[in-house]
């Protein structure tokens, strides 16, 4: 909302200190995005006194003047003016000043004399018409005082930021009522004597005679009242009115426009005009119906556009055709034009969620819709009418048909509510006076009286303050001028409350805090993924689930929600390598998404994935740079299962169908009891070069309420032997296919026990030494008994024993 | 105890005693430092010393011999340069068969009438052997340490051995900060669905169908797959949050009162990405609901809330505003850390910077939740996480913080 200063001055005291008064209402609830002074265009033009004028040499009509505009030095300026003279008062636009029209004042030679400047006419300087002359001021005029100062032609326009629970702000005088409360100063309200204006104006038969209006739905539109002007002259505005309309932001059309224009701006009531010839039927007689646009029907609006209707939205038309859309824009075939004789002057009011919602659906949105949909008073609009045809007609030279025809369906009754001043008080933790309740509400247009209970007011909030619904609308009102920074800060009083984290989010915290220990580096990326993104993983709704599809979303490439974070780890991979980083470590815990057909909330699930390509670092002078690869992943997921304590973790391969993102052979699942956890791999090579990436990639993902549901909270306490320990290395020669986790569990289950540790330390291949398709795992087995020092005797048998059934199990061969 | 021994045939069997055997009492330095100490021309001087006094003592009497033997080696040790050629005079001198030794072992040789005069003569030459001994060992000892730590010195400049801790992502460390401060007052952190339904996020907030302060935020709606048709085109009953206000409307629902709680998490507007704006963003959103809560308390908290993130020399100010789910409504402003107030590029020459939205509970919320208006007040204040960050650290373009460019991740 634009306000400008100089038109509210005319009802509420503005206060001088501009930057106060923009404090002030800023701490009220009417926040100030902007000011703007107008006027500034007329920087440099100043006013000076001629101190002598001497004909040109050179020419038969210029004059050479010595001027003084307050400087050290008189300027020499060559005027054509035929008015120039001595000792008169002239605005002068100095060297640098910038005329209206663009036009640069410049140090110039005029056949040969040179000019310092110019005498301005009141055109020029775009004040008026007036180009006889020089614009010859009074002879009070101060010298060197800026020109826009002195005609008073600046004002400041504050851009205000209304909230939409105050439409009541959405107008000069209800801003004017504002700052009346804010600063507890009167207002004055122009609407009467502007209704007044009417006698005198009123002429012809009156116009219920000869105009009709059928409301057919009153839910869509409360009170319709139309009045008729004739003898109409469309033409430009006065000047006062062109700029009122154009410092509140709107373009002066023409003075009928410029006219419904003003009215909104000053009452925050729309109005619309019609070429009454132009929805009148062959016998003269206009037939207006309120209703409800049928399904699919058409109208070609104001600004150019043919719309398409739905039911839903309500349309203002005669028996034959529609010529408005309610509340929204008028229709282009009954708009005022040039040639426009007799106008109809609609002032109503309509439904504010049907005004909403058309104005969404059809992406519209106007000075009138935004007053509609946040809700205008239906109750002053007669009068408002009344003032507005009064000053259609001042201005166009018009008459008025006498009367109104007004169809009132529905009025809005003031609301009564009861203000408990102990109540607020508490509520608010402060002692406000009763004084100063009353008089605030008061000013803010409600009606306050005593009741029986001293403690307790009566107020009746007026219509044209919808959000005034209930006693703690009234709280809101009293505190925010009260100001909220005399309320003492304090703290809760309650005594008991703790502040718990639940073990949920403990053990994300034990993520968190177990990958950064690992080097890995959080981060965050988009929640929403090009669908390209999947493809390119390799990933369909059988891996995923079926993908969540946003309506609007900003664009195609951000079209659904995630179901996976890879996509965006693989992005900032790509990202960092191709500048220059080589080493990227990354993981991030986040939400994924998936739906199904049928369901209404899609299914979130939490995730934390990480990616890590190249090395942890780069070569250094004590440290070699040792390139991630598939196990780097796994110690990361291996540390992440000791913090968490979780079970029987396992990892198991992964084929090419499982985890077609993953580089088959080095892709697997992880698993705690038996349940799934999450996969981790090598990013498949041709996946990777789809998002633009040249190199190993490790990645993983997990399901983080999977692995809270894992978690223990402790791992059961085993006793610290003080015995000694015996160890022995094994190498077992063993077909390919004979996993290390097998190897393992054969050990283990074959040492019984005795053996406290299995420990791979080598891994040897060699087709002459070890045999093709064999490889050589070599482990140290430590053996320790909690309760005595082992003898070797035992230490050996137990050893034998483990060796023959190992070898008989896996048909492992046992070397040196 | 006894070595263990079991010899399998190809493989290498090891010993290993356990910590708490003799293996944890250190080794002497002199045998450490041993032949590395000293040069072999200082060894064999030593050496031939001791070989000459065994030799002299043969043919004198006892007691002059003893004493010159005292006398020899006293020498011996003063000359020894090394701990290593110290230590071989001790083995000469007074080692198992060492040359003093010698004279206690030939006891037996002693007229007995001499025994007791020789065998005092004998162990005092040796207490005065090994004093020097023990003391050339300890000059000699420090000496050959100061040499070693000499040589082993490093330039300290040179950088650690690499290690790499990861980093916490700037906006989550917020969260994180912010989750302590309130966890302190007794608040519990919960969190709530990013995809909400039309009433979590706006109707239960008293924001109602087509209600205008809809418009104060651009929604992302999401496709209903449940057939139900939304009223205008374009929208939908399913929608990604635009505020962490519908936490409040659930820990209404689901928790007993009194409720002292804040909510964390990600929301989403339609904004097109630009240094300063995301289209999902952090709010971290708080609710108390309890008897007697007063307007006073929620300032109060805010003004805590505000010096514990930014320090405790910065103000806060109040703004009334509007927001459906709270009355009387308020933004909150933090005084400038850049120019306290005097207004600069900053705070865009206001002196302050706006950082939350709160209010009082509406009564209509609390109804809708079952909740007494009559017996229960609250507040609710809702604060940028990525605002913050930029007030912390002039982040100059909000875009970096979900780039994950390391260079950015590594500075937090």
């Amino acid at each position: 909302m634009k306000v400008s200063l100089k038109w509210l001055s005319e009802y509420v005291a503005v206060p001088e200190d501009l930057q106060a008064f923009c404090d002030r209402l800023d701490l009220t609830g009417t926040g100030v995005e902007g000011a703007e002074t107008l006027g500034a265009a007329l920087d440099g033009v100043v006013i000076g006194k001629v101190l002598t004028c001497e004909p040109h040499p050179d020419s038969d009509h210029m004059h050479v003047v010595t001027v003084d505009v307050g400087a050290e030095e008189p300027l020499q300026i060559v005027c054509g003016a035929p008015n120039i003279a001595a000792d008169i008062k002239v605005p002068v636009a100095t060297i640098g000043a910038e005329l209206p029209g663009g036009f640069a004042i410049k140090k110039s030679k005029l056949r040969g004399v040179v000019s310092c400047g110019m005498c301005c006419s009141q055109r020029e300087l775009g004040l008026g018409s007036n180009h006889e002359g020089i614009w010859v001021l009074p002879e009070d005029a101060p010298v060197g005082q800026p020109i826009a100062q002195y005609a008073q032609l600046s004002d400041t326009v504050l851009d205000l930021e209304i909230t939409p629970n105050r439409p009541d702000c959405l107008s000069m005088v209800g801003m004017a009522r504002e700052v009346g409360a804010m600063y507890q100063e009167d207002y004055a309200n122009p609407l009467e004597p502007m209704a007044h204006d009417l006698d005198g104006l009123t002429d012809g038969p009156t116009v219920d005679a000869s105009v009709s209006v059928t409301i057919a739905d009153p839910d869509r539109c409360a009170r319709y009242t139309a009045r008729v002007i004739d003898n109409v002259k469309v033409g430009p505005s006065p000047d006062w009115l062109a700029e009122r309309v154009t410092a509140a932001g709107a373009r002066s059309i023409n003075n009928v426009v410029d006219v419904t224009n003003y009215i909104l701006f000053l009452f925050g009531q729309p109005l619309h005009a019609f070429d009454y010839d132009r929805l009148a039927a062959a016998d003269g007689t206009v037939s207006i119906v309120v209703r409800p646009a049928k399904e699919g029907e058409e109208l070609t609006t104001l600004d150019g556009t043919e719309r398409s209707l739905t039911p839903d939205m309500t349309l203002i038309a005669t028996p034959e055709r529609p010529v408005a859309l309610a509340g929204v824009m008028g229709g282009l075939d009954s708009e005022v034009e040039e040639s426009t004789t007799t106008v109809l002057l609609e002032a109503a009011t309509f439904n504010p969620a049907h005004t909403s919602r058309t104005s969404r659906n059809l992406g519209l949105i106007s000075e009138a819709s935004l007053r509609y949909e946040r809700g205008v008073d239906d109750n002053p609009i007669d009068v408002i009418s009344e003032a507005s045809a009064a000053l259609l007609a001042a201005v166009s030279g018009g008459t008025v048909r006498p009367g109104v025809v007004d169809v009132y369906e529905a009025r809005t009754e003031p609301k009564v509510l009861s203000f408990r001043i102990p109540r607020f008080c508490a509520m608010m933790g402060a002692d406000i006076p009763r004084d100063f309740i009353v008089d605030i509400l008061t000013r803010l247009g409600c009606t306050v009286a005593d009741t029986a209970d001293e403690s307790v007011l009566e107020v009746v909030a007026p219509t044209f303050r919808p959000d005034l619904e209930r006693e703690i609308d009234l709280y809101e009102e009293v505190l925010r001028l009260w100001g909220m920074d005399r309320i003492e800060a304090t703290m809760p009083a309650s005594p008991a409350r703790v502040g718990v984290r639940s073990a949920e989010q403990r053990l994300a915290d034990v993520i968190v805090d177990t990958l950064r220990s690992a080097g890995l580096n959080e981060t965050m990326t988009y929640s929403f993924v090009d669908p390209h993104d999947s493809d390119a993983l390799g990933l369909d709704d059988e891996h995923l689930g079926e993908a969540v599809e946003l309506i609007n979303p900003m664009s195609s490439e951000q079209a659904l929600m995630r179901r996976t974070i890879l996509p965006g780890l693989l992005h900032s991979v790509a990202y960092n390598l191709a500048r220059g980083s080589a080493d990227v470590q990354l993981f991030e815990v986040g939400t994924v998404f998936s739906t199904a057909e049928g369901k209404k909330k899609p299914k979130e699930r939490r995730k934390v994935a990480g990616v890590m390509a190249g090395a942890m670092g780069p070569k250094g002078w004590n440290t070699e740079r040792v390139p991630f690869d598939f196990f780097d992943g796994k110690g990361v997921l291996e540390s992440l299962a000791r913090e968490l304590a979780l079970p029987k973790v396992r990892f198991k391969a992964l084929s090419a169908e499982e985890a077609p993102q993953l580089q088959p052979g080095r892709a697997a699942q992880m698993l705690s009891e038996g349940s799934v956890i999450g996969w981790l791999g090598e990013v498949h090579p041709a996946v990777a070069q789809r998002f633009a990436i040249d190199e190993a990639v490790v990645a993983f993902e997990l399901d983080v309420r999977a692995l809270t549901k894992a978690a223990r909270a402790a791992r059961p306490y085993k006793d610290v032997s003080v015995y000694p320990a015996s160890t022995m290395d094994i190498a077992l020669v063993v077909d390919e296919e004979v996993t290390h986790e097998r190897l393992e569990q054969v050990i283990t289950s074959a040492g019984g026990t005795l053996l406290e540790d299995v420990r791979l330390f080598d891994v040897y291949r060699d087709p002459e030494k070890v045999g093709p398709g064999k490889k050589s795992m070599a482990y140290t087995l430590t053996y320790r008994s909690a309760d005595h020092t082992l003898t070797g005797d035992e230490v050996e048998k137990a050893h034998q024993r483990l060796m023959t059934k190992v070898s008989k199990a896996t048909g492992a061969e046992i070397r040196g | 105890m006894p070595p263990l021994s079991g010899s399998t045939k190809g493989i290498k069997n090891r010993l290993r005693l356990p910590s708490l055997s003799t293996e944890v009492v250190p080794r002497e330095p002199s045998l450490v430092l041993g032949w590395n100490a000293g040069s072999f021309r200082e060894r064999k001087k030593a050496f031939l010393l001791a070989e000459s006094m065994v030799r002299k003592a043969a043919t004198m009497g006892v007691s002059e011999e003893l004493a010159q033997l005292q006398e020899e080696t006293l020498a011996a040790i003063a000359a020894a340069e090394t701990t290593s050629a110290l230590e071989e005079v001790r083995v000469r001198v007074v080692g198992k068969s060492g040359t003093l030794t010698g004279y206690l072992r030939s006891m037996g040789s002693v007229p007995k009438e001499e025994r007791a005069l020789v065998g005092k003569a004998v162990n005092e030459a040796r207490n005065c052997v090994e004093e020097a001994l023990a003391a050339r060992k300890e000059a000699l000892a420090a000496a050959e340490l100061e040499q070693r730590i000499q040589g082993d010195a490093v330039d300290v400049t040179l950088p650690g051995r690499g290690q790499q801790r990861g980093t916490r992502h700037l906006i989550n460390g917020i969260i994180a900060e912010v989750s302590e401060i309130f966890l302190g007052l007794g608040y519990t952190v919960i969190e709530g669905p990013e995809i909400e339904t039309d009433y979590y996020n706006f109707e239960a907030l008293n924001a109602p169908a087509d209600h205008p302060s809809r418009s104060m935020q651009d929604t992302f709606y999401v496709l209903d797959r449940s057939g139900d048709q939304a009223r205008v085109r374009g929208e939908s009953d399913v929608l990604l949050r635009t505020q962490t206000s519908g936490v409040q409307v659930h820990a209404m629902e689901d928790r007993p009162l009194p409720i002292y709680m804040i909510a964390p998490g990600k929301v989403y507007r339609r904004d097109v990405a630009d240094p300063s704006h995301l289209p999902q963003f952090h709010q971290i959103e708080g609710l108390v609901v309890d008897e007697g809560i007063t307007f006073g308390d929620l300032k109060g908290t805010l003004d805590f809330l505000c010096k514990q993130i930014f320090g405790e020399d910065r103000k806060t100010r109040m703004r009334a505003h509007y927001f459906p789910f709270t009355e009387p409504s308020a933004e909150v402003d933090v005084s400038c850390g850049v120019c306290h107030g005097e207004g600069c590029r900053m705070c865009k020459g206001t002196g302050w910077l706006e950082i939350l939205g709160c209010g009082m509970v509406d009564p209509n919320v609390l109804e809708m939740s079952g909740i007494d208006p009559e017996r229960y007040s609250g507040f609710a204040f809702g604060m940028g996480v990525e605002r913050i960050a930029c007030l912390k650290y002039d982040i100059p373009d909000l875009r970096m913080l979900l780039e994950g460019d390391m260079r950015f991740l590594r500075q937090f």
